[in-house]
């Protein structure tokens, strides 16, 4: 088996096996039988926690992706976040009337507060797409994959290696159920990277040597509330601007950059063995933006030596990046979300054939779940989300540090002391040589 | 020593010659005098310390011209070398100079050969005044602070060639037998093409290493003289001051220049001055080989301390900085290495005695420009070229008159903000 077919979890052929024995033990684990859906004709049943603007996204993409699909239970935090979702998936001028009328929620199967996940997953949902910030994800997998539904789950899967480490059982879990996950890292989806990841696989640029990975973007300030409305307490405050919080969202290397971050680990066919990275704020200063970082650089290093670097910013005006590139023996490989050129001694340009990836992982997803066949990219996406979370951690506290460590004793875990509505101060900045390796 | 006086024999035949088949004056000592007459201009620690590694490097070396800015810099100074190195120092009074005009007086003098090592803000024009002077030089890297003062070196290195004089930089790694063995291997194929390389320099804050001075009754500008690590317009910056050593590796291994960069960095613990304490820069070399530079001053980093040189390519790699080379054809350089910074002294007074120059100014000026043009795109948030910055760039962090006047700190920069000029 390839690396591809590795973190995707079993190949094709492995699954027909491993879902009769999967089969097997559901039936003695559970009453959900996902042969009910081999017949075709069964309606999935979608619920969405965490109705902010990527959740009300991804169920567009979800409702688009094929027939008889429709959701039918939604939660989140507040009221008014979910008000306005429901409003925008009526409205939406992006979505055609027919994916409009697969919205079926009724009010009494919209829930808000702390509890509104396990709400929508006592629901009759097949299927829950998991949309909360970053810090919820662990523990909605959990309680999903408990409950028997496939999941569809935002990037990336957790902030810290105690929330990796839950993902990584609960994807285990989800195997012995039956059950599938995916993650919303598309890339993995489009057209032009999937082909040149099987070339690179197949050796087009021969054994990598080196890589760089760099992504430099505006500093996101139009996003989210901008004023402190009278009432908010500290915790609301930070649930609102959460993008902001290395509590809720992991900082930015972890919360967008592990696209490109997993697309490294990707193409290379591994997670790194250690790191060492910097980063700071030198120009998104002001309180509204938490404890996050603006910049960060980190160095990867994968098995045999092989040292990759990371660049990530979220500053205004500065040069714009996204591109990720590989240098071989046989040759190089440069890859941004347009296209890929692939240089030396198997030449190739590799076009985007404009297809959308983020329609397609729901529609590889919901064939999985008809057919009865397995995929569970959870263990992957955790690698992905844990290659981002030692980076950050590196670059906060000044350390290199190893994946053994941080996969396995690191006992870093951001869980606030309680979840309610009340005081939360807001968490300091990080210093390097200061912030401890926990 | 031995070598020593195979040099020196030879020196006499081998400068008559050349020195009369190119027409230019010979220095004033060719005439007999084995002696070499050195003085020194920037009486801090690094300048010090190379003055006693000179005298240790070579027979027959004496410190007789001294210039700082200060006169406690230079008499601290010169307490110190005359307990080191007691029989070279030949300083009288007469030949001690302080001030702004101090460089003048000291390449005045009859030395043959100058130690520069003021901060590097002053450099350029000190070594113009050296080498119009018709002195050798040994002048402390950085080279400089900005593209305007890397022009004057490089046309200040061309000038020295045209009068056969010597320029060697303090980048003391390209007088260590470890790294030079390291790197004719890379240059003789042994790790194959390179294709990609790293640079580091990870450490400490350098403040028990680098005194601040408090502002009290100073002037702007003396105050941030005497404090001049922590300044963009005296030091460069760390990535300049400190990390040029590594980036000079690079461009030694590489044989070139980067073509473009795109930097990143800030201050995350510092709070003197106006420079960063981290730095990220990728650096892009001809035919596309990319270089990553990372370089903090940041104490109680630990494990994430590192300064370190590593080449890769197709057949291998170098960790230029352990003399190891990994691949196919493994290398572990286990030859003396002596101590560098006698080295680089001896070889350059070895040049002086042969008549065979060593000249490092373009060099130094490349290397310091790559640190440049990092700093310039972290401070910025800009990406840039190497032809741009070179010939193009306006950037001039020059007071607007050396004296003792008002200099206000300009504030930190900011991507995105600070504009590139």
């Amino acid at each position: 088996m390839n690396e591809q077919g590795r973190h995707e979890g079993v190949s094709r052929r492995g699954f027909m096996k491993g879902a009769a024995a999967g089969a097997v033990s559901l039936a003695a684990a559970s009453t959900f039988n996902p042969r009910a859906f081999a017949a075709g004709s069964d309606k999935i049943r979608v619920g969405l926690i965490g109705c902010g603007g990527r959740g009300t996204h991804d169920v567009g993409k979800c409702l688009m992706a094929a027939d008889g699909v429709e959701l039918t239970a939604m939660g989140d935090m507040f009221k008014d976040r979910l008000d306005r979702c429901r409003r925008d998936l009526r409205t939406s001028k992006d979505l055609p009337q027919s994916v409009k009328d697969r919205v079926k929620v009724t009010d009494d199967k919209c829930f808000v507060g702390w509890d509104a996940h396990q709400k929508v997953l006592a629901t009759d949902v097949n299927l829950v797409i998991l949309t909360q910030p970053p810090h919820f994800r662990p523990s909605h997998l959990k309680a999903a994959v408990e409950a028997g539904k496939h999941v569809f789950m935002e990037k990336p899967v957790a902030v810290d290696p105690a929330g990796v480490r839950s993902v990584i059982q609960s994807s285990e879990l989800a195997d012995q159920k039956g059950l599938t996950i995916l993650a919303g890292t598309q890339m993995r989806r489009i057209s032009h990277a999937v082909e040149a990841a099987q070339r690179v696989h197949d050796g087009a640029i021969g054994e990598i040597l080196g890589g760089q990975c760099v992504r430099l973007g505006d500093a996101m300030r139009s996003w989210g509330p901008q004023q402190r409305e009278p009432g908010w307490s500290d915790m609301e405050w930070q649930l609102r601007r959460w993008l902001f919080l290395t509590w809720l969202s992991g900082d930015f290397i972890v919360e967008m950059h592990v696209h490109n971050i997993d697309m490294m680990n990707w193409l290379i066919g591994s997670h790194p063995v250690q790191c060492l990275g910097m980063g700071g704020r030198q120009a998104r200063t002001e309180p509204q933006y938490g404890d996050s970082y603006d910049h960060f650089a980190v160095e990867y290093e994968y098995p045999n030596g092989l040292r990759v670097e990371y660049m990530g910013s979220q500053i205004d005006k500065m040069t714009d990046r996204n591109d990720q590139r590989l240098v071989g023996t046989k040759g190089s490989l440069v890859a941004d979300f347009a296209g890929v050129r692939i240089e030396g001694q198997n030449p190739v340009e590799i076009a985007w054939d404009k297809n959308d990836p983020c329609v397609k992982q729901h529609a590889d997803q919901i064939e999985a779940i008809r057919r009865g066949q397995r995929l569970n990219e959870g263990r992957r996406i955790a690698e992905s989300s844990l290659t981002s979370i030692m980076g950050r951690m590196s670059a906060y506290t000044g350390r290199a540090l190893k994946w053994d460590w941080a996969l396995n004793a690191s006992k870093l875990d951001l869980t606030p002391p309680a979840y309610n509505l009340g005081d939360l101060p807001m968490p300091p900045v990080a210093v390097p040589g200061k912030t401890q390796l926990i | 020593m031995k070598e020593n006086e195979v040099s020196r024999r030879g020196f006499l035949k081998a400068s008559a010659a050349s020195l009369a088949a190119a027409g230019v004056a010979a220095p004033v000592y060719a005439a007999g005098s084995d002696t070499i007459r050195v003085g020194i201009i920037g009486c801090g620690g690094q300048g010090t310390r190379d003055l006693v590694s000179c005298v240790k490097s070579s027979p027959g070396v004496q410190i007789v011209a001294m210039g700082d800015l200060f006169d406690d810099r230079l008499q601290e100074s010169l307490k110190k070398i005359k307990t080191d190195v007691p029989d070279a120092v030949k300083v009288t009074p007469e030949r001690c100079f302080v001030g702004w005009d101090a460089y003048k007086k000291v390449v005045q003098t009859d030395i043959q050969m100058v130690v520069l090592t003021t901060p590097p803000c002053f450099r350029a024009m000190c070594l113009q005044a050296a080498i119009e002077a018709g002195k050798n030089v040994f002048m402390e890297k950085p080279a400089g602070v900005d593209p305007r003062q890397m022009r004057s070196i490089i046309k200040t290195a061309e000038l020295a060639q045209q009068k056969k004089l010597s320029i060697v930089a303090g980048t003391q790694r390209r007088h260590s037998k470890k790294y030079q063995e390291t790197i004719r291997r890379i240059h003789g194929g042994q790790i194959g093409e390179i294709v990609a390389a790293q640079a580091y320099w990870n450490g400490s804050d350098m403040l028990g290493y680098w005194k601040w001075w408090d502002k009290e009754n100073r002037s702007d500008i003396e105050w941030q003289c005497r404090s001049w690590p922590w300044f963009t317009w005296t030091s460069g910056d760390h990535i300049v001051e400190q990390h040029v050593h590594n980036l000079d590796v690079i461009n030694w291994a590489l044989q070139g220049h980067p073509e473009q960069c795109m930097g990143m960095g800030g201050r995350a613990v510092r709070n003197l001055g106006n420079i960063y304490d981290h730095f990220a820069v990728e650096y892009e070399y001809a035919k596309g080989v990319r270089v990553l530079s990372m370089c903090r001053q940041i104490n109680n980093c630990g494990s994430g301390d590192r300064i370190a040189e590593r080449v890769v390519g197709t057949k291998g790699y170098a960790d230029v900085d352990r003399g190891v080379i990994e691949g196919e054809k493994p290398f572990k350089y286990d030859g003396p290495d002596p101590d560098h910074y006698v080295q680089e002294m001896a070889d350059l007074i070895a040049g002086i005695r042969t008549g065979t120059p060593i000249n490092e100014g373009k060099q130094v000026a490349e290397s310091t420009m790559d640190a440049i043009m990092g700093r310039m795109s972290a401070y910025t948030g800009r990406a840039l070229k190497w032809d741009w910055a070179m010939t193009a760039s306006k950037l001039d962090l020059t007071p607007p008159q050396y004296g003792w006047g008002d200099f206000p700190v300009e504030p930190v920069a900011v991507p995105g903000k600070t504009p590139l000029v």
